[in-house]
């Protein structure tokens, strides 16, 4: 009984507030912060408390708790964000770091002496980025661990992610916050343990969906946006206010401060959208608010409902450039709405897979420090069909009568073009990529195999695929494999055996293998049978056809080669002089594979995957092979290359 | 009415050199296709036998570009070089040329032959080149002060990603205003070396400005109104171009003649410019 006071006092700052976001609890909440701090906007500097908790959801005691302390990769040119990305302070005011100046626990022990900083990903003295903090007493299984924390923290400057330029201010990663206690089972672990790592330049987060009750004292002029609701704003004089706001189940809370910016309102559905955004991008509002309205209704309807009444996105000043492009579940960055011509959607596209983050690490909170492909692989392949639905007919991301990309050619070219496209697998931790492969690997190579893995099972079935992710793993930590035991079930589902007992070989070669996939169409014969004749026992033997040249038979072949170690079930596309055509299926194992025609017309052009359903061949010229070329294409093109030199010779010569 | 007229006459003179005009045609054709026909065939090889090709048929999908692999730099690297050595070429050879026109263009009456024009040309090269390096010289200067920066102070005031706003739009029309008093003073510094035969090229450029200050409302208002007739007519150029997707081999090559003949009529334009200058000159000395 009295477990359950001292339980039921800890968690009443959170209870307090009751439901006031959503109806219903839509995750354990695990974890809860309720904060209070004042931003000083000239030494950028919060200063405050914080009263969070967390549940012991194991079957055992836990005697320690560990906690991100974010901010302090920017404490030190030493510090492994630092030293990894080459991050320094702009001057000496433009270090960043968080301090904490008492921890109690909820019975007030002092657990100040008990801080430690541990690094456990490559053992970096210097970093200071994750704290243990020890416990006098064990947190018995299902407890509440309630830590009292008085802190400051100081934003860095130059802006990543998190930071200050001049006034502009966005705090993010910025206060004490729990790691995740994953228990055995979890995400494939073998035994309970805390899941806390140090901040790499491209490492992301990885966290409880929690409660947050967060109130924060700045002076009046400042304009400000969360990833929570507003719950009031209240005015304290002397140049004053209090922003108090509440977000229920999100896995991260941020928030920005800044005396210029604009604010616009629209509203999706139950959904209250809020845009902070700069004067000279204000014209590119309507857009910025169609990119995200598109975002929700493609991925509420094909994934599951976007489940928050509010949302904030900001498109940050050119000097906040820093924090643009990031996400925080119900606040996201987007980034250069002011500065990008119109015929690029490389605005919109950025909003577009900020906002998707919302689902792909928000709701389906996978842990971004060691599978970056579940969330930005993933968050990519549903912006690439975003933006490509929406946008300039299939041509998403640039479409004028002369050029054309679409978004997810952009994401492919990415891949194929990279000299490091086959150096690493793909389930690395973000920090492990070779060769500045991160990006490529994580979102691009990800995106790619996503898109031929929905060429080979269809869009309808992998649709479901993503409905059925959510529906099992929507609020909770899904690893990659739980990924794959959905696409394996649904599949089996739908397809039954057609691509075998499971998807495995799939993902074993995509995903877990570093092997290219490149099919080459290698050449078309096509040579009249001749007419019996030869000797048979001496004596000369003709066998004389008809002359009618209808009965002239032809034996045409079709040459096909697997050039990479991928081996993918690929369509071939065949097509004869008489207008015939012939599609055959081939399951990609062997090295070549030849196909026979006997009949009445040649072989004239074929073509491998006819419909780019395999978007993770490294080269599609090598897909196809015609005896009649056409180079209409590139005398057009010559054309206007002449023209064009042409005119920029009279036009910059006076 | 002298505007008009000037206009006119200018139009006139520029139309009865056509001959000048098809010659200068000509030569930048054969210039552009020594470079451009070598990427058309390694394009070509590139692609060989590959169906892929049929994704430019609607413009160039950027999309196929990854595929070509690493011929796709050396391909990328000879179209940058070409364009340069083009652009270079390009420039002194149209500098060479206005030497012609301009000699063609203050000639009393009768015609020029093309050994008269080419000696022309020959003969004023060295400071019209000089002339033209100046005035863009000066142009650069000019649109760095009015342009650039506002621009830059814009965006260091406002903290803005980029240099808009009905301020900037004011600063691009002033610079559009101005920028015929320049393109004036560069063509009546030409006249007058292709005139007086001289080779004095400061000389040539206070001839220029004594010209314009002259008859300053003529002289500007005949520029103006031939720079936006050009302005506009290649923004619809190179829409044309840009647009045009002939699929069919025989459509290409019409294609080929409509952007040639397009061509002939740029440089017509430009020749009209060059001689409605001469000939607001010719009616400033006859009042």
């Amino acid at each position: 009984m009295r477990r359950f006071f001292f339980v039921f006092f800890c968690l009443l700052p959170f209870a307090a507030g009751g439901q006031v976001v959503v109806d219903k609890p839509l995750s354990a909440r695990l974890t809860g912060y309720d904060i209070d701090v004042v931003l000083d906007p000239e030494l950028h500097t919060l200063t405050g408390r914080m009263t969070a908790f967390w549940v012991n959801h194991s079957s055992a005691p836990v005697g320690e708790a560990m906690m991100h302390m974010y901010l302090n990769a920017f404490s030190s040119n030493k510090s492994t964000f630092a030293s990894q990305g080459r991050w320094s302070a702009a001057g000496d005011d433009g270090w960043g770091w968080v301090k904490v100046n008492s921890v109690t626990d909820g019975i007030g022990n002092n657990l100040l002496d008990s801080l430690t900083y541990v690094s456990p990903d490559d053992g970096n003295i210097n970093d200071r980025t994750v704290m243990r903090v020890g416990l006098p007493v064990a947190v018995e299984s299902g407890d509440t661990l309630t830590l009292n924390i008085e802190f400051i923290s100081k934003l860095p400057s130059p802006i990543v992610r998190t930071g200050y330029v001049d006034d502009y201010q966005f705090v993010a990663q910025w206060f004490p916050k729990f790691g995740v206690y994953e228990t055995a089972g979890m995400r494939q672990r073998e035994n309970d343990g805390w899941n806390c790592h140090q901040f790499h330049p491209n490492s992301e987060f990885y966290a409880n969906h929690s409660v947050y009750n967060v109130s924060v004292t700045l002076p009046s002029d400042f304009v400000t946006g969360s990833g929570g609701m507003l719950i009031e704003e209240i005015d304290l004089g002397d140049g004053l206010k209090k922003v108090v706001w509440r977000a229920e189940d999100i896995v991260d809370f941020a928030f920005t401060a800044w005396p210029g910016y604009k604010v616009l309102t629209r509203k999706w559905n139950d959904v209250d959208i809020i845009f902070l955004t700069t004067e000279s991008a204000l014209k590119k509002a309507d857009k910025q608010f169609e990119a995200v309205i598109y975002a929700l209704e493609y991925l509420d309807e094909r994934v599951g409902p976007y489940p928050w009444p509010h949302l904030t996105f900001v498109d940050p000043p050119l000097s906040g450039a820093g924090a643009g492009g990031m996400e925080y579940t119900t606040l996201f960055t987007s980034m250069g709405g002011g500065a990008v011509p119109s015929f690029l959607t490389m605005a919109e596209s950025t909003t577009i897979h900020e906002f998707g983050h919302a689902y792909f690490m928000g709701i389906l909170a996978s842990n971004e420090f060691e599978e970056p492909w579940v969330d930005e692989g993933i968050n990519s392949y549903w912006e690439q069909r975003i933006v490509d639905h929406y946008y300039g007919d299939g041509y998403g991301q640039l479409n004028l009568p002369f050029i054309k990309m679409s978004d997810a050619d952009q994401g492919r070219l990415s891949y194929i073009t990279s000299p490091g496209h086959n150096i690493a697998t793909n389930d690395l931790p973000s920090w492990m990529y070779p060769h500045d492969t991160y990006y490529m690997m994580s979102y691009n190579k990800a995106a790619t195999w996503l898109h031929t893995l929905e060429g080979l099972i269809g869009t309808k079935t992998m649709d479901n695929v993503f409905r059925e992710y959510y529906r099992r793993w929507a609020f909770r930590h899904p690893s990659g494999k739980d990924f794959i035991a959905v696409v394996n079930d649904v599949v089996k589902n739908e397809h039954g055996d057609i691509f075998g007992e499971n998807m495995n070989w799939f993902f074993d070669q995509v995903l877990y293998g570093s092997g290219i996939c490149d099919y080459r169409l290698s050449g078309i014969t096509s040579h009249k049978i001749r007419s019996y004749s030869g000797v048979v026992d001496g004596d000369s033997v003709t066998y004389i056809r008809s002359d009618r040249t209808s009965d002239t038979l032809y034996l045409s072949r079709v040459s096909i080669e697997r050039l990479g170690e991928v081996k993918l079930p690929v369509e071939v596309l065949v097509r004869f002089d008489n207008g015939d055509e012939v599609r055959e299926t081939w399951d990609g194992i062997a090295g070549y594979r030849d196909f026979e025609y006997t009949g009445p017309g040649k072989v004239v052009w074929a073509k491998i995957d006819p419909d780019d359903k395999i978007d993770m061949d490294v080269n599609r010229i090598n897909n196809s092979y015609t005896l009649e070329p056409k180079h209409t294409a590139s005398r057009r093109m010559m054309n206007k290359f002449v023209f064009l030199m042409q005119m920029m010779i009279t036009i910059f010569t006076i | 009415m002298s505007l008009l007229r000037t206009l006119k006459n200018g139009a006139v003179n520029a139309a009865s050199s056509y001959k000048l005009i098809l010659f200068i045609w000509c030569t930048t054709l054969v210039i552009t296709l020594a470079v451009v026909y070598p990427l058309r065939t390694s394009f070509n090889m590139i692609f060989g036998n590959s169906m892929a090709v049929e994704r430019l048929s609607n413009g160039f999908d950027i999309g196929i570009a990854g595929d070509i692999g690493k011929p796709l730099m050396a391909l990328m690297a000879s179209v940058s070089a070409g364009s340069l050595l083009l652009g270079t070429v390009g420039f002194f050879l149209m500098t060479f040329f206005a030497g012609g026109l301009f000699r063609r263009f203050t000639l009393a009456w009768g015609r020029l032959r093309v050994s008269d024009f080419l000696r022309a040309s020959a003969g004023n090269f060295i400071p019209f080149l000089k002339i033209a390096l100046l005035m863009m010289l000066i142009i650069g200067a000019y649109t760095f002060v009015l342009i650039g920066l506002p621009g830059i102070l814009k965006m260091a005031i406002s903290g803005s990603q980029m240099s808009s706003g009905k301020l900037m739009y004011l600063f691009y029309a002033l610079w559009a205003l101005g920028l015929p008093i320049w393109l004036f003073v560069a063509d009546a510094s030409r006249r007058w070396i292709a005139a007086t035969g001289s080779k004095k090229t400061f000389r040539a450029l206070g001839a220029g400005f004594r010209a314009l200050k002259e008859r300053f409302w003529l002289s500007y208002l005949t520029v103006l109104a031939i720079v936006l007739i050009n302005a506009v007519s290649i923004v619809a150029l190179f829409w044309f171009a840009a647009s045009a997707t002939p699929d069919k081999g025989i459509m290409v090559f019409l294609f080929f003649i409509a952007t040639q003949s397009l061509f002939i009529i740029r440089l017509l334009m430009k020749a009209w410019r060059y001689a409605a200058v001469c000939e607001a000159i010719h009616q400033v000395k006859s009042i």
